[in-house]
């Protein structure tokens, strides 16, 4: 996997390096802020960004305007966006042109090593991989929604599931239940948001974030 | 409005409790707003006439009256806080006019002291200001009690006219004056007297208007001078330097917000990556193939840890420093103690001041030792702090180059800001070539 990080704290920058090489993958180029990003995607045709939100020079949002601006110039080249907060807003924002290929973690996950490898390659692959963070606040949000109400706890786990990205089988080990019992959930949810049943990860996750934010 | 209503609303205005206090506000205003200035006047002017002096026995003397103007000038103050007292008193009981009392004169030590105080007492020279202003503006009431007086003589005129006025035929009298506020008129017959009652009618119908002018510019008068000092001026400052604390606190907010973002929180993301990647080559159990990568990882992770914590402390020190919890004399001393350049503390504070008087002060010490040390290429320092007229002053002198600007840098006008919004001043003395003295003081409480 052909990666461009792009961080501006350089200790996470090496950090973040050395778990890439390690695994095996290829860092094309890492650098510290958005202009950067933009050209050392353009040139090396990565199949994966990981991007830091908060980067020189104003250290507010560039990393979210590069990653909308690589969403739309390269849509092959998956975003991972890292931060150490949860904006609900920034998700929406970049989950706007579609969730294939998108990523957005806490930055603390990159210590889960094997998952946050798991995440990565999901979004190179033009998955999703939702921070849980995010899901509970999409879900806290919409709380009040009509049909989330009638949601089992258990159908709540595997709709959050559901809305990080994971695929039913990753549900059933992450909840440690069988493949079959995930399949009914998924089912039972579907039903009781009214959502039509299709097949693909990535729909999945649209049609779950289109109900939330509706 | 016709005129019909116009004269019912004048004649309901008479009988308002609201006119007859007013016209008795004047009646005791008027005599005293004129008495006051002229007595404080004539006082001077009996003392130059007393005072020997060139041109005597004669005359007046300057010298002597310019003596007596001072004695008014040192006595006016007193005085005039007292007038101010009354003049107060019967505002509020006779207009419903409240004025708040001026805080009482600060009291100076030794007769130099008190005679100072004495001169600089701002609210007693706004007070005699006051009694000053009150002259014309007591010629003024009694030109409103000249409505009053003139309309009600005037209005019985017809009824005396025929008591002096049956004189024999042939014998001629003189036309009897008739006196107005707005001018004279004569009149000789019983007809003229129904003029003079009709015009007395009107002069007491107007009166009330008038007195009420008059007393409302004695109002203000009074309210902007008898008042706490320059109060609407104050509550400028203090919007002011609300704003800039509420600033402040917004700007350190995120100051903190960011060192913690770009700090802490990195190296520790940073450590947890390593502690991640070191359990993955731990692997679930057996012999770990790569011992030094391992090594090397926990190593990292041990250094990020370390480092983690020195930042916190860093932070947690920069928003209170522990060392204020024992007083502002302790603080000083640790600072002094990390000081590049040697400082010399002097420190006098019997009275501990409130901990955000002595927060401030010891940020203020910091910014100041730190400037000095960056800036001034001095040899020593001297701070002093200590307790003076009922406020602390932190004093930090360098023999460096001077030559310090609020101007040009931000800090010296930040620390200025920050003292003015607990009504301190921060005084600097820095000419080019030095030495420099920077002068902050303080309120004991804010």
């Amino acid at each position: 996997m052909r990666v461009v990080i792009a961080e501006d704290a350089a200790l996470l920058r090496e950090g973040l390096i050395r778990l890439l090489v390690d695994r095996g993958h290829e860092v094309c180029a890492a650098v510290s802020e958005g202009g950067a990003l933009l050209a050392a995607v353009a040139e090396h045709r990565p199949d994966v960004a990981v991007v830091d939100i908060r980067m020189p020079p104003t250290h507010t949002d560039e990393g979210l305007r590069a990653a909308l601006e690589l969403r739309r110039d390269h849509p092959e080249t998956g975003v991972l966006i890292l931060s150490q907060y949860i904006e609900t807003r920034y998700a929406s924002r970049l989950l706007e042109g579609g969730a294939a290929g998108v990523g957005y973690l806490l930055k603390e996950r990159v210590a889960d090593v094997a998952e946050f490898a798991d995440a990565l390659a999901r979004v190179a692959a033009g998955g999703t991989a939702l921070d849980p963070e995010v899901v509970s606040r999409l879900l806290r949000a919409s709380r009040q929604a009509e049909g989330l109400t009638a949601l089992t706890p258990r159908e709540r786990d595997v709709l959050v599931q559901m809305a990080e990205g994971r695929s039913n089988a990753g549900i059933a080990a992450g909840l440690h239940v069988s493949a079959g019992s995930v399949e009914k959930h998924v089912a039972s949810i579907f039903g009781k948001l009214g959502l039509p049943p299709s097949e693909g990860d990535n729909r999945r996750v649209l049609a779950v974030l289109h109900y939330l934010r509706s | 409005m016709g005129v019909r209503a116009l004269l019912r609303a004048a004649v309901r205005e008479l009988y308002r409790r609201r006119s007859l206090v007013e016209l008795l506000y004047c009646v005791i205003a008027a005599p005293l707003g004129i008495a006051v200035p002229v007595v404080a006047l004539g006082f001077a002017i009996a003392v130059g006439w007393m005072t020997p002096g060139p041109g005597k026995p004669d005359n007046a003397s300057i010298v002597g009256m310019a003596a007596g103007l001072a004695v008014v000038l040192v006595v006016a103050p007193p005085v005039a806080r007292r007038f101010g007292a009354l003049y107060r008193f019967l505002a509020a009981r006779l207009l419903g006019e409240w004025i708040a009392a001026p805080p009482a004169p600060r009291r100076g030590r030794g007769p130099a002291g008190r005679l100072t105080a004495v001169v600089r007492d701002a609210a007693g020279w706004r007070a005699a200001a006051c009694l000053l202003l009150k002259l014309p503006v007591a010629l003024l009431q009694v030109y409103a009690l000249a409505f009053w007086i003139t309309g009600a003589v005037n209005m019985t005129y017809p009824f005396w006219w025929g008591l002096f006025r049956n004189h024999p035929p042939n014998v001629q009298l003189d036309p009897v004056m008739v006196f107005t506020p707005l001018g004279q008129f004569k009149i000789v017959t019983m007809f003229g007297t129904l003029r003079a009652l009709v015009v007395g009618v009107v002069l007491v119908l107007c009166a009330p208007w008038v007195t009420r002018a008059a007393t409302s510019v004695d109002r203000w008068l009074m309210r902007a001078l008898l008042g706490p000092v320059g109060l609407a001026q104050r509550v400028r400052d203090l919007e002011q330097t609300r704003a800039r604390a509420v600033d402040d606190t917004a700007a350190l907010l995120r100051q903190v917000e960011r060192d913690l973002h770009d700090g802490a929180q990195v190296r520790l993301a940073a450590l947890a990556l390593n502690l991640g990647m070191a359990k993955e080559k731990l692997g679930e159990e057996g012999v770990v193939p790569d011992l030094d990568a391992l090594r090397e990882l926990v190593d990292a992770a041990h250094r990020g840890a370390k480092d983690a914590l020195v930042e916190l402390r860093d932070l947690a020190r920069g928003l209170h420093p522990p060392a204020l919890d024992n007083g502002l004399a302790d603080a000083l001393a640790t600072l002094a103690s990390s000081s590049a350049i040697p400082v010399e503390l002097t420190i006098d504070i019997p009275r501990r001041p409130t901990p955000a008087i002595e927060t401030i002060a010891y940020f203020c010490a910091a910014e100041l030792l730190a400037n000095a040390a960056k800036h001034s290429r001095a040899n020593r320092i001297e701070v002093r702090a200590a307790e003076r007229d009922d406020s602390l002053v932190l004093t930090v002198a360098d023999d460096g180059a001077g030559g310090a600007d609020p101007a040009a840098g931000s800090g010296l006008s930040g620390l200025s800001q920050r003292v003015s919004t607990v009504d301190g001043r921060l005084a600097i003395a820095s000419p080019p070539g030095g030495p420099t003295l920077i002068t902050v003081e303080l309120p004991p409480r804010a």
